[in-house]
């Protein structure tokens, strides 16, 4: 019964990180192959804060207005390209973040990470606070979900997709498309930095080394095999992605093999990536039906 | 309300436009014709801000436009179709329309979870707007498929739907008849000559001779980059400059 | 002083004569297909492990061989089973499934190999001293190499109906189709040259560093900042870019910690991007 509660916080987790990055994705068609930087700017700023003394709450909000905030300050210089680049740009970002959680030791403890991260409003650290974090993480999925599909079926979100299919049309239409794209960025990687600090709060440790591109390689997978663009897709993708995940780790697997079951993971996740771009690219929430 | 001044606009050593100045006035409907790759569409980026301006100005309703960026120009007013049909086709021909209307309170982030009774009651207009320009257009009944799925008449006409659900002072149209059937294309007309006793003006490109000499006020003829004649439909066709400029490939339209 | 400097510029340019050669092996590629390739870090990472895997029976000289060859084979299937399906499709969909062959790659690796450093296993031997500058044989090696590859490259280019024809269809691409140059064969050339650059990259670099899976994305983002650099398909920039970033990176050295020292590539990435998107030397297109 933990265990499952386990899984389904991470799933949660996941969910949230994934309907942010969809924002960016799916309905605005922005390649942000770095979105893991904002995740783990969320969870460290959270952390640092709580455990430096203020209430959980507060550095929760200040992790994801910060990573908000560094979102939008990429955004307004990186926006200015074209989409293979700012796919490298973004990429580029989030490995400097990573080295820099690794380097500066003074604030981030680098590779030894830091642990003992209080969980919010009292919930116990430990199994004992796994139902009430469950519901917690519940709860803020619940919301951000609304909160995204408020924006995907507003006029705000039908400027995105416009921008998303053709820029000049966007354009043409009078959609200030720079905007719209720093704005979705700017929300996108708030979220993302909600994400990470309730992702930091569950675990209670956290260090560099939980933030790669392997992390972006799980969301983008989420939302890709979710169904981009569509609002139960990332939902979807994002619990089937990782009960897998999870659930390898609850086979027993000899010693022995221990070591292989990541790398395999990650060549099922990259086979499923190939795969699903070459035959089946809408994953398995369509956003329209032709 | 429109006018240019001495545009001119190169790309690398090639000098697609050279000095052109006109002056649109209170026309109602010119038209802009020239054989290919006279700098016609590339004017009309110009105008519309989609390319840069190496020299020269523009001016529209007597304000300087030179060097605003493309979304500006279309809310003053200035709206215009591309060469080839740009039709969202992966959303349904009523959402298409929605997209167009220019200033939407529901476009901005703030006022989506402030300001929901606005949006609620803008995005009403806005339908009402566009199930409108749906009747006038004919494409009611496809009010829903996806705007992909109709067929190539239909898209154009959609693009003009479009254009008039930004409440535009000025079209600019590039081609609209390119490629669409007669019975369309008087659909076509019948449309801008609504359109122009609204007080809407109407600026456009075309190779159907006929049809410009038939539906224009005024034609303005390019070639290679310059403007080398302004005036009636019917002294263009008998004018010297013009005839040598198309060497005898004067387009009868089919 | 000025020969710790000195010292740190010859390290550079070492380094870079490598980074020249992922980098033109990625320009190569974006020149004539105008897209990136991710999984190109995974053909540098391959060839060197791969030749760390035949060496176990070869000697080193003749291990590169079969090394090469399977990276150059993995270079065309890439090409053969999943991108030039994905060309006509829209774009996201060939960059995430170029971002997901190349974690396919890496993993692959990892499995293999495992997640530690491992090494050729050549034994550091002291360096020959040059006018106070010390200089490794393997690193003479290194340059040597890159710069055999590279005259290789430009004799190619310059004198060869098959480098004209490449040059062409990097230009454009429709045009020279019309104009009759076969678009498969120029298409599986870039491919092989690509992964033969990229591959003989890797073994330089596992010759100089150590290897490590993560190998591959690292120095695809190196070669990408040369890239950016240099013009994105102007082959010549690629090379200046990437001497450009080897200077940069052990210059770096001596004023901030050594864990940044990647850093240097992914800051200047970015500030390229932001400033001077076509580059030093930018050219639209084409390859130069």
């Amino acid at each position: 019964m933990d265990y499952l509660l386990h899984i389904l916080v991470v799933a949660l987790v996941y969910t949230v990180f994934a309907l942010s990055l969809n924002l960016e994705l799916g309905y605005t068609g922005l390649y942000n192959f770095g979105h893991v930087a904002f995740f783990g700017i969320g969870a460290y700023a959270s952390a640092l804060l709580s455990l430096a003394g203020f209430p959980v709450a507060f550095s929760m909000t200040a992790g994801m207005i910060m990573a908000g905030a560094a979102g939008a300050l990429l955004a307004v210089p990186a926006l200015r390209l074209s989409g293979d680049y700012f796919g490298v740009a973004t990429l580029a970002f989030a490995e400097m973040i990573r080295l820099f959680f690794l380097n500066e030791r003074w604030l981030t403890k680098g590779p030894m990470g830091l642990p003992g991260i209080p969980r919010p409003l009292g919930i116990p650290s430990g199994v004992s606070g796994l139902p009430l974090y469950f519901l917690l993480s519940a709860l803020v999925a619940a919301a951000v979900f609304l909160f995204t599909c408020r924006i995907a079926r507003s006029p705000f979100g039908r400027a995105l997709k416009v921008v998303r299919e053709d820029e000049y049309v966007a354009q043409a239409l009078g959609k200030n498309v720079f905007s719209l794209k720093v704005q979705i960025v700017a929300v996108g990687s708030l979220i993302a930095g909600l994400a990470g600090a309730l992702y930091g709060h569950y675990i209670t440790y956290i260090s560099p080394s939980d933030f790669t591109l392997n992390e972006t390689i799980l969301v983008l997978l989420c939302v890709v095999l979710g169904g981009r663009g569509t609002q139960w897709g990332p939902v979807v993708g994002a619990f089937l992605i990782i009960f897998f995940q999870e659930f390898i780790r609850f086979l027993p697997i000899p010693v022995d093999f221990g070591r292989v079951v990541a790398p395999i993971q990650g060549m099922v996740y990259g086979a499923v990536l190939v795969f699903l771009m070459l035959k089946h690219p809408e994953g398995i929430i369509p956003e329209y039906r032709i | 309300m429109l006018r240019v001044e001495k545009i001119t606009k190169r790309f690398g050593g090639l000098e697609a436009v050279c000095d052109v100045s006109l002056d649109l006035k209170r026309t109602p409907i010119t038209g802009l014709v020239g054989p290919n790759g006279s700098g016609k569409t590339t004017l009309f980026h110009i105008i519309t801000g989609f390319y840069h301006i190496d020299k020269g100005r523009t001016f529209f309703n007597d304000k300087e436009i030179s060097g605003f960026p493309p979304h500006v120009i279309s809310r003053m007013g200035l709206v215009r179709t591309f060469q080839q049909t740009r039709v969202l086709p992966f959303l349904s021909t009523r959402e298409n329309l929605l997209c167009a209307v220019p200033t939407q309170k529901g476009e901005q982030l703030a006022s989506l979870f402030f300001r929901p009774g606005t949006v609620k009651r803008e995005e009403k207009q806005n339908r009402a707007r566009a199930d409108e320009v749906l009747a006038l257009i004919r494409l009611a009944p496809l009010a829903d498929e996806l705007s992909g799925q109709l067929s190539f008449g239909q898209q154009k006409l959609l693009e003009l739907g479009r254009i008039l659900m930004a409440q535009p002072k000025l079209i600019l149209l590039d081609e609209p008849t390119a490629g669409i059937n007669p019975a369309l294309i008087r659909q076509l007309v019948a449309v801008l000559r609504k359109l122009t006793r609204q007080g809407i003006q109407v600026f456009l490109i075309e190779h159907n001779m006929p049809l410009v000499a038939e539906i224009c006020d005024k034609v303005f003829v390019m070639d290679s980059g310059t403007l080398i004649f302004s005036g009636p439909p019917a002294d263009a066709i008998r004018d010297p400059d013009v005839i040598e400029a198309y060497l005898g490939k004067i387009d009868h339209a089919s | 002083m000025l020969d710790y400097y000195a010292q740190l510029v010859v390290n550079g340019i070492v380094a870079g004569a490598v980074y020249a050669l992922f980098a033109v092996g990625l320009t190569l590629i974006y020149g004539v297909f105008r897209f990136i390739n991710f999984a190109h870090g995974e053909l540098i990472a391959w060839g060197a492990y791969l030749t760390l895997m035949f060496s176990g029976f070869l000697p080193f000289g003749l291990a590169v061989v079969p090394a090469l060859f399977l990276t150059i084979l993995l270079g065309i299937g890439q090409e053969r089973y999943i991108y030039r399906s994905l060309r006509q499709r829209s774009r996201i969909t060939l960059l995430i499934a170029s971002i997901g062959l190349s974690y396919l790659l890496r993993n692959a690796l990892r499995l293999i190999w495992g997640s530690d450093l491992v090494s050729f296993g050549f034994e550091t031997r002291r360096g020959m001293s040059f006018a106070g500058l010390i200089v490794t044989r393997t690193q003479l090696l290194m340059v040597a190499a890159a710069l055999l590859f590279l005259a290789f490259l430009y004799m190619l280019l310059n004198f060869t109906m098959l480098g004209k024809s490449l040059r062409a269809a990097a230009d454009n691409t429709e045009l020279a189709e019309i104009m009759g140059i076969d678009m498969k064969k120029v298409g599986l050339s870039v491919w092989i040259l690509s992964a033969l650059f990229a591959g003989v990259g890797g073994i330089l670099i596992g010759i100089d560093t150590n290897l490590e899976p993560v190998m591959g994305l690292i120095n695809l983002l190196k070669a990408f900042a040369a890239v950016l650099l240099g013009g994105a398909g102007n082959v010549w920039g690629a090379l200046l870019g990437g001497l450009c970033i080897g200077i940069a990176e052990n210059l770096g050295v001596a004023f901030f910690s050594p864990g940044y020292k990647d850093a240097v590539s992914f800051a200047l990435i970015i500030l390229l991007l932001l400033f001077r998107p076509t580059g030093l030397f930018g050219l639209i297109g084409g390859i130069r």
